[in-house]
């Protein structure tokens, strides 16, 4: 029923194009995470389908209900389209109490003082706050006013929820907190939701999918699992975590596997689900815990071995944060054993590694 | 609790409410501006009265100006008052800024408030404190003379006047400089200080130049009010034949049996000219002196300097100032309206009398102008505070396509001298027939006030709004609050200290407000300015001084309510 889609959004501020042709389908109940650096166009998609701004191209549409088309002329200002958004900055209304501000919705919508009354305290149990109901938003915590803020807009049963950033306020151990408490929620409530962040963390354990946007477009729509484990390019495996980046040329292909030399002449083997052109240059992107230490001797049938140079250590507690510099690339290592401080041995996997057309420069 | 089946929105109303409302406001607020405007502009291009029924453009009217007698003297006047009282406003303000708020100077606070006192008073009750004490048979006077001889000085001249405007308006300069000395990064005096610059060398060097926009803004600010003045030069320029715009205005328009409307209009005309030329010239200024001094912007209050030997003194010198242009004048005055004849040489306790008052409220027409005062400072500051707070939300927090241009219509009475919107709704109501009755009540002066105050109310309550979060309303909007909704039960009600703000100084200003009343009211609508004029005119400096004691008691008394209740600022 409440399924949005959005088809060729665009948003322009001045000569800044900021939401540039995004077209995104999320079925009735999914949630679905937008996730970027800021800048990227993630809050103007959002503010668009919310209607606190004016898109510039395109068309919205909730269930049957149509919030925006370019081309008809139609554009329903946000008091119209039943949306349920989080803010960031919670907004809640400190002149008025938890309750007044989780009724006002309610008032708006004409409800009976006796309903209003048992829907306002049903929302807060759901989210915990009921015994909160008569104190003022300054009052209560980082944590408790967002999820008043929540409470405020599940009230109203919204034909979608969006949420913008709604964590990135809170210190970090009530970040996890919530986090978990929200993905709990979720799945209780079973809203279509489109959920706003930059945090890969967020966007990778509460999300049925994720769209990955880079300066303005969608660079990559997917399950956490394809985000994670096979990026579109390196700017996304870059924003969801993957962080060495090897420059390389194709020296060999064989069979799904290539041999790659790196500029300083060392060689490695990969798994390449499509062939590489032979003398091609490449770039292949490592997760810090596919790699380690190789233990001394020959490397074994599952990865290569290659020297590198110790750049930098730092104790962490627990585990040993290594800079390594292979052949002018910058890698960065987890380990539990202190490093050496000179040249390190580094086993690398042949199959897990991405490989990517050109030398990455998203990866910088 | 599963939610798959979403609610629909609220019913939107058939026809979108803000559209009245917005509409109405922007055409009302257009309509209260330009009332006295075109009339004026009109009247300057016209030969004939604008009343009569048959009349030609003309530009005759500005060479008749021109030529007529004495006008160049007229001008040169004014701007010589205008520059004095600029640079005595400017020198006693800065200075003052500098000693009261970077300075370790004894009772440097409470020194800083009383110093403000003259902006709360209208320029009229201090002309006659200042009469009332050094005045040529004024109670500082009488002593001089009786122990040196003839006092040297008379108020009765430019430069007179230009000392009792400048110390009224000396708090203007004062509060620009302090407000830029507290938000100037303190870090920069550090250095200085810790590169071995003394106190005054860094004063001088450092903390002076910082101030520069402030003084410079301050300046043309003061320029301005000082163009516009109307009741200084009344009371003393006049019998001394000195003549300025205003009074020249106020004399051919309102004294004279046949006023010369073309004139009139036309001299009118020209001050609005030089007055918006001014103003746009503070704007632009105001511009380069917030790029300036935000730059460090943190509020942390700075270091105080110390004066070190100089430290009393200094004390004894500015206690001496606070005394003899804050204290004395309004002290005397108050004085007066006690006594039935006040002099150093009689004992006060033979002269102590309630007569004053008790006339006062004895006759009908003095009666009625304090109540006048009062309505119309409370309803219609009421009003007003309405009208304000509508704007603001409009300006600041509506998609309202017109909001640009209503903001700038709304601003722009600060380019309408009070004089000028007087004659200006004068011929307005004049010429509009029905407004008969409206013309005869203080609604004209509520209506007239209303117009020059917007501006003032804005000023006081645009920057609040400015600091509340636009999520707030768009929270509202989003769970379905239409634009009226929003602005009704989040934006105003978060905006209530702001609105006593405002209420509080729409308040005093209609109170003190007589430039503009003295050309719009009638019998039954005197307020208290109109009341006090005639009675000076009349010579009853008793009654004068009541009715001005009065009229300060009741603003001192507002304040004093406001800030003990509400805890709200009236400047800075």
């Amino acid at each position: 029923m409440a399924e949005l889609v959005i088809e060729g959004l665009t948003k322009r501020f001045g000569g800044v194009t900021a939401v540039d042709d995004v077209s995104l389908h999320v079925a009735d109940g999914e949630f679905v995470t937008l996730l970027g650096p800021s800048g990227c166009g993630k809050s103007t998609t959002l503010a668009a389908v919310a209607g606190l701004d004016r898109a510039d191209g395109g068309r919205i549409t909730v269930g049957d209900r149509v919030y925006f088309d370019a081309a008809r002329g139609i554009y329903l200002p946000p008091e119209a389209r039943s949306c349920g958004l989080v803010f960031q900055s919670y907004a809640l209304w400190p002149h008025m109490t938890v309750f007044d501000n989780v009724v006002f919705p309610l008032t708006l919508r004409k409800v009976s003082a006796a309903d209003r009354r048992r829907r306002v305290m049903e929302v807060l149990e759901l989210v915990e706050m009921a015994p909160y109901a008569a104190r003022y938003p300054h009052e209560l915590s980082g944590g408790q006013q967002q999820r008043v803020a929540l409470a405020r807009t599940l009230v109203y049963h919204p034909a979608i929820l969006l949420l913008d950033e709604p964590l990135s306020n809170l210190d970090a151990k009530l970040r996890d907190r919530a986090r978990a408490w929200l993905a709990e929620l979720r799945t209780r409530l079973h809203l279509t939701t489109i959920y706003v962040t930059h945090d890969q963390i967020e966007a990778l354990s509460l999300s049925d999918r994720i769209v990955v946007m880079n300066g303005g477009r969608i660079a990559q729509i997917g399950t956490p699992q394809d985000i994670y484990e096979r990026p579109a390019d390196p700017f996304v495996a870059d924003f969801i975590g993957t962080t060495n980046f090897l420059p390389a040329r194709v020296a060999g292909a064989s069979a799904g596997r290539a041999q790659l030399e790196l500029d300083d002449g060392q060689r490695l083997e990969v798994v390449a689900a499509r062939p590489a052109e032979v003398g091609s240059r490449v770039t292949i992107a490592f997760r810090p815990e596919q790699m380690h230490v190789a233990p001394p001797g020959p490397a074994d049938a599952a990865g290569s071995v290659l020297n590198t140079r110790v750049t930098s250590r730092s104790y962490v507690g627990g585990n040993w944060q290594v800079g390594l510099d292979l052949a002018g690339a910058v890698l960065r290592l987890e380990t539990r054993q202190p490093p050496p401080e000179d040249v390190l041995r580094l086993w690398l996997p042949h199959a897990g590694g991405i490989l990517f057309r050109g030398v990455a420069d998203a990866a910088a | 609790m599963r939610t798959s089946v979403a609610e629909a929105p609220p019913t939107p109303s058939a026809f979108p409410r803000e559209i009245p409302i917005q509409y109405g406001t922007a055409i009302l607020v257009l309509v209260l501006v330009v009332a006295p405007l075109l009339p004026v502009l009109l009247q300057s291009l016209l030969d004939g009265a604008l009343y009569e029924d048959s009349y030609t453009f003309t530009l005759g009217n500005f060479a008749k100006l021109a030529r007529t007698d004495g006008f160049g003297q007229v001008l040169i006047n004014s701007v010589v008052l205008a520059g004095l009282t600029t640079l005595v406003a400017q020198g006693i303000g800065t200075l003052a800024a500098i000693l009261f708020g970077r300075t370790d100077l004894p009772l440097a606070r409470l020194m800083g408030e009383l110093f403000l006192w003259p902006l709360y008073l209208s320029a009229l009750v201090l002309s006659f404190g200042w009469y009332a004490v050094y005045g040529p048979a004024g109670y500082f006077t009488q002593i001089w003379d009786s122990l040196l001889g003839e006092a040297p000085w008379t108020l009765y001249s430019l430069g007179g006047m230009a000392v009792i405007a400048g110390v009224s308006q000396a708090p203007l300069a004062y509060i620009y400089c302090l407000s830029s000395a507290t938000i100037t990064d303190p870090s920069l005096e550090e250095a200085a200080r810790v590169s071995g610059s003394g106190t005054f060398r860094t004063l001088w060097r450092i903390t002076l130049p910082l101030m520069k926009p402030a003084i410079a803004y301050s300046a043309v600010l003061n320029f301005t009010v000082g163009l516009e003045l109307l009741s200084i030069p009344l009371i003393f320029g006049d019998p001394a034949g000195i003549t300025v715009l205003t009074t020249f205005l106020f004399n051919n328009g309102i004294s004279s049996p046949r006023p010369d409307h073309g004139l009139v209009a036309t001299a009118a005309a020209l001050m609005l000219v030089v007055v918006c030329f001014l103003v746009w010239l503070q704007g632009r200024m105001l511009g380069n002196t917030r790029r300036f001094i935000t730059l460090g912007g943190k509020a942390s209050r700075p270091r105080p300097f110390r004066l070190g030997v100089l430290r009393w003194p200094l004390f004894i010198l500015a206690a001496l100032y606070i005394l003899a242009a804050v204290i004395a004048p309004l002290a005397v005055l108050v004085l007066r309206a006690f006594t039935s004849f006040l002099s150093p040489m009689i004992p006060l306790g033979e002269v102590l009398t309630l007569a004053n008052f008790v006339t006062i409220f004895d006759y009908p027409v003095y009666a009625r102008s304090v109540w006048n005062s009062l309505i119309v400072s409370i309803v219609g500051g009421a009003l007003a505070t309405a009208l304000v707070g509508l704007i603001a939300v409009i300006v600041h927090r509506s998609e309202f396509r017109f909001r640009g241009a209503l903001s700038y219509l709304a601003l722009f009475p600060r380019a309408v001298p009070g004089v000028v919107a007087g004659i200006g709704f004068f011929y307005a109501f004049a010429l509009v027939p029905g407004l008969g009755s409206l013309r005869n009540s203080i609604w004209i002066l509520v209506i007239a006030f209303t117009m020059r105050f917007i501006p003032a109310g804005i000023g006081a309550v645009a920057p609040m709004l400015l600091q509340v979060s636009h999520d707030l309303d768009r929270a509202a909007r989003v769970q379905g609050a239409d634009w009226w909704t929003t602005s009704r039960s989040i934006m105003l009600p978060l905006m209530r200290p702001a609105l006593v703000g405002c209420f509080t100084i729409l308040f005093i200003s209609f109170f003190k407000e007589y430039a503009t009343a003295i050309f719009l009211f009638a019998p039954g609508s005197e307020v208290i300015g109109t009341t006090l004029l005639q009675l000076w005119v009349q010579g009853e400096v008793g009654l004068v001084a009541a009715l001005a004691t009065i009229q300060v008691a009741v603003i001192a008394l507002c304040i004093a309510a406001v800030r003990g209740i509400f805890g709200v600022k009236l400047h800075g």
